[in-house]
């Protein structure tokens, strides 16, 4: 087996490896650049906690060779908050606030999710964002709270200006 | 769970790509989205020895209107598709089967031309292929060749692609202004599941408004491939879209006739053959009743 | 407005910031230097005699450090409860997935290609899945000690069920069947094993009992408890099913054979085939009342399939067998329960332990009777409902009980009277209640109650000790909720250790629904011995009687002199000053007032305190497939009090969320005695789209024994959700479903039948 040279952005950052044909991207983040957030819940690309960003989309890092992100850019949970801040992605602080996270296994790919489904559509509805995370299953929170967490941040990142200035007019 | 060993190849142009693909015989295997590919890999059922991702090649996912064609890239994913404009215009009914499938991160990775490829009997995007009367450029050694979709696929995973050809475009007559179409699939949950049965509907009336012109019905899921259901076509076509809505009975029992479905862990034959009656007819009634509003 | 300060307050995890940025270390994470990648071979049969294993080339290849099999082991038998467990398959295999041998190698692929590379020839022999074919006459035997493949047995009987039987005017009797079912929690199991210089084992793992564990462990292991430490780091959910497993033991093996530290990770494929399963279980249950709707008798056999070795199906077969008899007032009652040996994964706990498959089946019968005597569902509930300060027919003193409340909450919340009375075509409402255990005193035997430490430091740090498990769910955040509450300072002050056998309390864990009440009420005192402490500074600087001296928002002071205050991380560094640098350390425990039951009438009050709930879901049913949409839940739950309303609600849409799973898809198949949807393609677990919109509303009736008046809600949250959804499913179709999955094709049948039969 010939190892290939792959040239990524990962979270901002150029890295170049050489790695064999049969890593799969989630091994060489959480192998090779130790990135561990990204988690391994099936392998199979059917539980969604390997969701990263690749190119801005959300896909599963356990069914993607990284040789096929050559050239791309991807994102993963350690690039959204700024720690030297210690500043969490709105995002992040809304999973934290409404009581998003239980085990916080799921919680690194549902949040990538969700923050390509807010790139892509700014206000999202609850079907919207059901639409998007179904691919991220939780077992703990029977989703309502994600659900109520990223709306959160539609509203705050959308909605916000209308409802200040609806309150103001009472 | 682990992928054993293989060489990877990512040529720039379809020629390398079908060049190594020739040299490399039967040990090779084109890599589109990697989302059945790479399961394969893992569940063991593929062992290539070499890759060849066709990643690199220019132009192989786009989608473009063209001599009354939409022409389709094989390497355009699902989520592109789902959402493109001329498509959700035109040949909606794709958008709403691609649309279905898997999740979004699967949307995101997997191809049209993967689909067809893999050829999975449940593959979403085959009935409304079928039904929109698609066909598939094949580009091989010999040059190109155009396929039409109804008798492209032999069983699961077999179709008459043959050796060393690669899949570049799909290319869709270009439905009339006055047409719909409709396509329903049965899961066990409410997203991100497998089919169990699938049933595409697709039609159009003519310049009055008030004949079926053409219509295109098939099924997935219940048969070793994508199957097309002319004896239910031939209920519909040529007749008024009110006459159509009193034979839905009759469209839906051609249908459930037309499938072979096989017991498995996810529904029995028989209900599997339920299903493809009780959505034929639901398509159909939506189909044919969007038909009359369009036309009023 | 509560009277507490933080007790009460919904407030995110502790963790909450860790797990969102990915910078918590799951198990599954852990590295070592120079660890090695363990992997183990599993049976492909659910039935065989091993007739010879050959390890030579696996052991042979480049980069494989160690290859095990039951030669390389203790050879001790062993159990949580029963000896009938070896850490690999001696001369047979009884399950698909069953332990043969495993591999140690320096990365993952290595040891997969090894695992490929072990030899092992079966001889097939035939094999029993179902629990009732196990019982007949003939069956395949799964371990030649247990003739029959009676793995055990329970039978208890209070009052005269005859009598009242005799005096019923209605009679309901059906069989019931209950599926296995998977936790399916996102992290599959998973340890890091160690092994020092001394032959010390040291496991890294999520666990929800890692006291409890380590005793059955050291047994199998042949060494003494104090040689091997189990340490648990944050783990990706548990439900239940993540207790004694030989994944563990076999990690300790490889790191005791490699001398190196191994990870093992179960694949998800391995961990559906060797993990721990629901306990399938079949039920008759007999069911009488009055015609005034007053509960007469009942009588139940229970059948639970408890898979290849007995984890704790036996003790689960009981509590089905029982505890729904203190959720009304019965008199009268019958149980007989067979746990029998099966060719499957062996089955254990899982949310709601036995008393979920008995609820659904006591509260599908409930809705039958009330049919027959015309009475509304909710009302016939109410009737027999288990009031506060009354005694059940075994002995459970009820403390608190808000189950009337929940009905009616629950009830007005769903508009429950009015849709109850509308027939709308195939859409249906249904109702259930449940009731629970908030610890369980015959499950350890030996205690029950909860213990922690709580050390302060010079810097006025607070760091709470306990030997129980947060396995997702929130508990440590509870336990800062209440040490902050009982020492007068701000969460933010207060954290959390991981549990760490060599440090922390021997708590039992966190089972039963157990975590806050117990482990709750031990924290509670431990604070409050800490607390007395530093009572005794601050009383000597303020010169105060520190008897009088309180603490709140990180002030010490007397309310007779409130002017003067001290701050509480100053009292913290005085009092490590006096005493030459040690810190304040308080220890307490909780013993509950609670009974061992009765060995022969298994009478006894066996929790300190019962939660209630009640839930009622609508559903739509496709008519012509059969399909079921549960569009809406009400969920009120009688919780003592909640410390914390957010996280309690959360518990509350998980359990209906995998309560609607296992009622409407879930199922492990078998075919020819193999698992055939070992993963999340065939076993499918609900989405998002799949959640109905789930009002959650909180039952507060102060409980007497809880820590500030809670109780627990980790299990009662799933108990009524199967009942209330095929209540609704029977409201809608009159299709009575007895037997989970709901099968849309069945139903669809039987919906065909009934309208065949109308016209």
């Amino acid at each position: 087996m010939t190892p290939v040279p792959v040239h990524l952005i990962v979270n901002g950052e150029a890295v170049h490896l050489t790695v064999p044909p049969n890593r799969v991207l989630l091994d060489l983040l959480r192998e090779d650049l130790l990135l561990t957030g990204t988690k391994e819940g099936c392998g199979l690309g059917k539980c969604g906690a390997c969701t990263v960003l690749l190119d801005g989309k959300p896909v599963h890092a356990c069914l993607i060779l990284a040789l096929q992100a050559d050239g791309c850019r991807v994102d993963t949970i350690e690039g959204m908050a700024d720690k030297r801040e210690g500043r969490l992605h709105p995002l992040q602080e809304a999973f934290v606030e409404k009581g998003a996270i239980q085990c916080g296994f799921c919680t690194p790919g549902m949040i990538n999710t969700a923050k390509a489904l807010l790139d892509e559509n700014p206000d999202p509805d609850t079907e919207d964002i059901k639409q998007a995370i179904a691919g991220n299953l939780c077992r703990c929170t029977g989703y309502h709270k994600i659900v109520d967490a990223v709306s959160s941040c539609a509203c705050r990142s959308h909605n916000k200006s209308n409802t200040r200035k609806a309150d103001n007019h009472e | 769970m682990r992928i054993p060993p293989f060489e990877f190849k990512a040529p720039e142009h379809l020629n390398q790509a079908l060049a190594l693909l020739g040299r490399a015989g039967q040990g090779a295997t084109l890599l589109a989205g990697g989302t059945d590919l790479v399961l394969g890999l893992k569940k063991k059922t593929l062992a290539p020895d070499l890759i060849i991702s066709l990643q690199n090649l220019k132009g192989l996912d786009d989608v473009r209107e063209e001599n009354g064609m939409i022409c389709i890239g094989a390497m355009a994913t699902h989520e592109t598709l789902a959402k493109h404009p001329l498509l959700r215009e035109r040949a909606d009914i794709l958008c709403q089967a691609v649309g279905l499938i898997g999740s979004w991160q699967i949307r995101n990775a997997g191809t049209i031309g993967g689909n067809i490829c893999n050829a999975s009997p449940a593959g979403d995007a085959l009935p409304p292929l079928l039904a929109l009367d698609a066909r598939f450029v094949v580009a091989g050694p010999d040059g190109e060749a155009t396929l039409p979709a109804t008798s492209f696929f032999k069983g699961p995973g077999e179709t008459c692609l043959g050796r060393g050809r690669i899949l570049t475009q799909v290319q869709i007559p270009l439905p009339p202004e006055h047409s719909a179409g409709c396509y329903m699939k049965m899961r066990r949950r409410k997203a991100v599941d497998i089919s169990i049965a699938g049933v595409a509907f697709q039609a159009a009336v003519d310049e009055t408004g008030q004949k079926i012109a053409c219509a295109g019905i098939a099924l997935g899921g219940v048969a070793p491939t994508p199957v097309r259901v002319g004896d239910a076509e031939d209920l519909v076509r040529g007749c008024t879209i009110d006459q159509a809505l009193g034979r839905l009975g009759d469209i839906a029992q051609c249908c459930a006739d037309a499938a072979r479905p096989i017991d498995d862990i996810r529904a029995s034959a028989h209900y599997k053959r339920t299903i493809v009656n009780v959505f034929a007819q639901r398509c159909a009634r939506h189909v044919l009743t969007r038909l009359k509003s369009k036309r009023g | 407005m509560s009277e507490f300060d933080v007790v009460g307050k919904s407030v995110p995890q502790l963790a909450a910031r860790e797990k969102a940025t990915g910078d918590t270390r799951f198990v599954t994470d852990l590295v070592l230097p120079r660890m090695l990648h363990g992997r183990v071979l599993r049976s492909p049969h659910a039935h065989a005699r091993i007739i010879s294993i050959d390890t030579r080339k696996a052991a042979a290849l480049p980069g494989v450090r160690a290859v095990v099999t039951h030669a390389d082991t203790p050879k001790i038998k062993f159990g949580p409860r029963s000896e009938d467990w070896t850490i690999f398959a001696e001369d047979k295999a009884r399950f698909h997935g069953d332990e043969i041998a495993a591999v140690a190698a320096v990365d993952p692929d290595t040891a997969e290609q090894a695992l490929d590379l072990i030899q092992v020839e079966y001889e097939v022999l035939d094999h029993v899945v179902s629990p009732l074919e196990a019982l007949e006459p003939g069956a395949p035997l799964v371990h030649e000690e247990s003739p029959g493949n009676i793995a055990a047995e329970f039978n208890i009987e209070a009052g005269d069920i005859q009598k009242g039987f005799d005096r019923s005017h209605v009679i309901y009797a059906d069989r019931f069947y209950t599926n296995q079912v998977y936790q399916a929690y996102m992290e599959p199991m998973a340890v890091l094993a160690e092994t020092d210089l001394s032959g010390r084992v040291t496991l890294h793992t999520g666990t929800q009992i890692p006291n409890m564990m380590r005793m059955t462990y050291a047994k199998a292991l042949g060494m003494a408890p104090e040689n091997l430490r189990i340490v648990v780091p944050e783990y990706g959910g548990a439900f239940g099913g993540k207790m004694e497993n030989n994944i563990h033991l076999v990690a300790a093996v490889l790191s005791q054979k490699a001398g190196l530290p191994v990870r093992l990770v179960n694949t998800r494929q391995e961990d559906f085939l060797a993990g721990n399963p629901r306990v399938p279980m079949y039920f008759d249950i007999k069911l009488g009342a009055t015609k005034e709707g007053v509960l007469t008798a009942k009588d139940v056999r229970v059948v639970g399939g408890a898979g290849a070795r007995l984890v704790y199906s036996q003790v689960i077969v009981s509590t089905a067998c029982y505890r729904v008899d203190s959720l009304y007032r019965f008199k009268n009652v019958r149980a007989r329960g067979i746990t029998a040996y099966t060719h499957t994964v062996p089955t254990a706990c899982y949310r709601g332990f036995g008393n979920s498959q008995s609820t659904f089946v006591l509260e599908s019968a409930m809705d039958e009777l009330a049919a027959a005597l015309r009475i509304d569902p909710a009302e016939l509930r109410m009737k027999n409902g288990v009031g506060p300060g009354e005694t059940s027919v075994h002995g459970w003193k009820i403390g608190s009980s808000g189950l009337r409340e929940c009905v009616e909450k629950a009830t007005r919340a769903a508009d429950w009277t009015r849709k109850k009375a509308e027939k709308k075509p195939f859409r249906g409402i249904g109702l259930a209640c449940c009731n629970h255990v908030s610890g369980n005193r015959p499950f350890a035997r030996e205690f029950d109650g909860g213990s922690a430490m709580v050390r302060v430091g010079r810097d006025g740090r607070v760091m709470v000790f306990h030997g129980e498990s947060d396995m997702g769910q929130g508990q440590n955040t509870t336990y800062a909720q209440i040490a902050a509450e009982t020492l007068g300072v701000p969460m933010a002050q207060v954290h959390v250790a991981q549990v760490d056998t060599d440090i922390s309390p021997f708590g039992l864990g966190s089972f039963a629904t157990r975590g806050t009440l117990m482990g709750g009420n031990g924290v509670m005192a431990a604070a409050r011995k800490a607390l007395e402490q530093l009572k005794e500074i601050a009383g000597d600087h303020l010169e105060a009687d520190p008897g009088k001296i309180i603490c709140k928002k990180g002030e010490f002071y007397d309310p007779d002199n409130p002017a003067q205050r001290m701050a509480f991380k100053e009292v913290a560094s005085l009092a490590t000053i006096s005493r030459h640098g040690a810190p304040v350390v308080g220890t307490g425990f909780y013993k509950p007032p609670t009974q061992l039951p009765d060995p022969d009438t298994k009478k006894g009050n066996i929790s300190p305190a019962y939660p209630f709930g009640c839930q009622i879901a609508e559903v739509e049913v496709d008519p012509d497939t059969g399909q079921v949409t549960v569009t809406r839940m009400a969920a009120a739950h009688d919780v003592g009090r909640a410390i914390n309303p957010m996280a309690t609600e959360g518990q509350i849409q998980g359990g209906i969320a995998q309560g609607l799973g296992w009622t409407l898809m879930e199922d492990m198949a078998y075919e020819n005695g193999r698992l055939v949807n070992a993963d999340f393609v065939d076993y499918i677990v609900p989405s998002a789209f799949d959640m109905p919109g789930v009002e959650s509303i909180l039952v507060e009736p102060v409980e007497p024994n809880g820590p500030y008046g809670a109780k627990g809600i980790g299990e009662p949250a799933l108990n009524p959700t199967m009942a209330a959804i095929t209540n609704a499913i029977y409201d809608a179709t009159g299709v009575r479903i007895t037997s989970l999955p709901v099968n849309p094709e069945q139903l669809l049948a039987k919906i065909r039948e009934k309208q065949g039969s109308r016209c």
